[in-house]
């Protein structure tokens, strides 16, 4: 019953900074509700933005990966994510700077005065098909945990319930600020409790390196690539996660969101280059800790491995601090949820509703984006009821997905023969192949390289194709009358620095 | 001159960074399949892949907040005024 009080608690201050947030009249117009008015400094930039990303996956995924697949998971999302310091910044400067010009509030924004609306539609309901399983990975993980820390009396079932509902609450009455001041301490909070565990747990052993001599003893296969015949860690299998889960990162609505926000340039700078330095570190330790969990709690497997993270703190803390340590797990859950669940309600408000009916005042816009989080986090509620892929694979698959905008968005950007033609078929020709290697082979075609698909995971080849057929598309087809006009303000020669 | 140095060294910089990104990416070079060495408790190459990422992390910082090739707050109100003005004058056109 602590852990289940201590994360009560959590959510009911989380409520409570987002009423302080809507009292403080930051959610008037839309301008404040989804961007924060371009007010946020460093430090909220920061935190909100690493703890917008780092979810069940970061803490809970990642340990049960770790556990199953040992040290090759680093691959996943530790250092593969340090890239993002320079792709972010070239990749999202001109959203910075344009989205403040232009008072951008959506991901869509830039697609469409770049391509036309039919590209923004099309980008905005796949981010949120791509969210869905992302989405869901948090709140089968929040479900996982809480059912194993309150020992069955909280069910999976109630728990897919509870912690969302708090989300849906905060998220519609303090928007971006209200979120972003939730996401900030939620980041510090669950940044903390990892190293706290972490200690714990290799102090059970007597340090780091007795315990990882003790695990390689056991179980020397997971400090190897290309085990299990050269299937698991190899090098095409790595390289497909690691440019998978980094290139995601690039496309998903978050950086859009918090590079509006950004009161200043020396905070967007901030912020793109301390996620992937704080990624180093904080992801190892959950990685570490579930490769340790191996010798303290032995034999667990598929989605019951989830459970390792909550596990291991009870094994090797008194209760009130694994419940803490479990709960720092629940923030990067709850905040991932919060970030995701935002940014495309307001993508649905702002690209898709506005975009209908251009007459809809500010105001409804607003109603709108708290409506759709609602149901955003209803139908991932629906979906997490029957859990049958562990949390990091469905991750995993949600990032390779979006990552197939990655093309439209470099070329709305830095290439001026860039064609709404060939944006839309890339990205439709990528998403469309990943579902299709979901459909015919499920989780393993996207993941696991394939000898069909040239030794690549479906990941890869589709994110391969989506590029090839941008570059055709646009070269077959002439620029319109609306890429021709958007040259002036993405090329502007201001912008070249 | 001072636009072709900036060039050039833009260019070193993404050299770089593209070299680590493979390294942070894929054991290429630093990892094979089967028995490995070990390094502080860890595999060799899960212990060089955290070195490079490190590395790269230092090379950004260095990129964005120590050479002139980046923004800076001081270019932001210049740039903004000129879109700015490039807005208006568009708006103007497509309302004659």
């Amino acid at each position: 019953m602590v852990a289940v009080t201590i994360i009560t608690g959590i959510c009911l201050v989380s409520v409570f900074i987002s009423y302080i947030a809507f009292r403080k009249g930051f959610t008037k117009n839309a301008d404040d509700y989804f961007v924060a008015g371009s007010s946020l400094g460093y430090f909220v930039l920061i935190f909100s933005l690493l703890a917008s990303f780092l979810s069940a996956f970061s803490m809970f995924g990642m340990s049960s990966f770790g556990y199953r697949l040992g040290y090759g998971s680093l691959y996943v999302l530790t250092a593969n994510l340090v890239p993002l310091g320079f792709l972010w910044y070239f990749m999202h400067k001109k959203t910075f700077l344009l989205g403040r010009a232009r008072k951008w509030m959506s991901m869509g924004a830039p697609f469409g005065e770049r391509y036309g609306t039919a590209m923004r539609i099309i980008l905005v309901l796949v981010v949120l098909v791509a969210s869905i399983p992302y989405l869901v990975a948090q709140i089968q993980g929040i479900g996982v945990m809480l059912e194993a820390m309150s020992e069955g009396i909280i069910s999976f079932h109630v728990g897919l319930f509870f912690v969302p509902f708090f989300i849906a609450l905060y998220l519609m009455m303090g928007g971006m600020k209200g979120a972003a001041w939730v996401n900030a301490i939620q980041g510090v909070f669950f940044s903390v409790m990892v190293f706290v565990l972490f200690f714990f747990v290799m102090m059970k052993n007597g340090g780091f390196i007795p315990t990882m001599e003790m695990v390689i003893a056991k179980h020397p296969k997971l400090f190897q690539i290309g085990w299990a015949g050269g299937k698991v860690w190899s090098y095409p299998m790595i390289f497909g996660m690691a440019a998978a889960m980094c290139l995601g990162c690039v496309c998903f609505p978050q950086p859009y969101m918090h590079a509006y926000s950004s009161r200043s340039v020396r905070g967007f700078k901030a912020m793109v280059l301390a996620f992937g330095g704080i990624c180093l570190v904080v992801i190892t330790m959950p990685t570490l800790i579930g490769i340790a969990g191996t010798i303290i709690v032995p034999g667990l497997k598929g989605v019951q491995a989830d459970k390792i993270y909550g596990l291991v703190a009870s094994a090797t803390m008194p209760d009130w601090l694994a419940a803490f340590a479990v709960a720092g797990g629940f923030t990067a859950a709850m905040s991932t949820v919060n970030g995701l669940v935002f940014g495309n309600a307001t993508n649905i408000s702002v690209d898709i509703i506005k975009i209908i009916r251009p007459e809809t005042k500010q105001s409804d816009l607003i109603n709108i984006a708290r409506i759709f989080v609602g149901i955003i986090m209803a139908v991932c509620v629906v979906i997490a009821w029957n859990p049958n892929t562990p949390v990091a694979e469905l991750s995993v698959i949600a990032f390779g997905t979006v990552a197939v905008t990655f093309f439209a968005l470099w070329g709305a950007y830095y290439w001026e023969r860039a064609t709404k033609t060939g944006a839309i078929l890339s990205t439709l020709v990528g998403v469309g192949l990943n579902v299709t290697f979901f459909l015919v082979g499920g989780k393993k075609m996207v993941l696991f390289p394939q000898e069909s698909l040239f030794n690549l995971n479906g990941f890869l080849a589709s994110f391969i194709a989506s590029g090839v057929v941008f570059f055709v598309g646009c070269y077959l087809t002439q620029p319109g009358r609306i890429e021709e006009k958007s040259l002036k303000l993405f090329f502007h020669q201001s912008l070249t620095k | 001159m001072e636009s072709t140095r900036k060039k050039k060294n833009n260019l070193i910089f993404l050299t770089l960074f593209l070299v680590l990104t493979v390294l942070c990416w894929c054991p290429v070079g630093y990892g094979s399949y089967g028995e490995v060495a070990m390094i502080f408790g860890m595999p060799s190459w899960a212990f060089f892949m955290l070195v490079f990422g490190a590395v790269l992390f230092v090379l950004e910082w260095i990129y964005l907040f120590w050479t002139d090739l980046a923004l800076y707050d001081d270019d932001l109100e210049t740039i903004m005024t000129e879109l700015e003005a490039l807005d208006e004058k568009e708006l103007i056109k497509e309302e004659v």
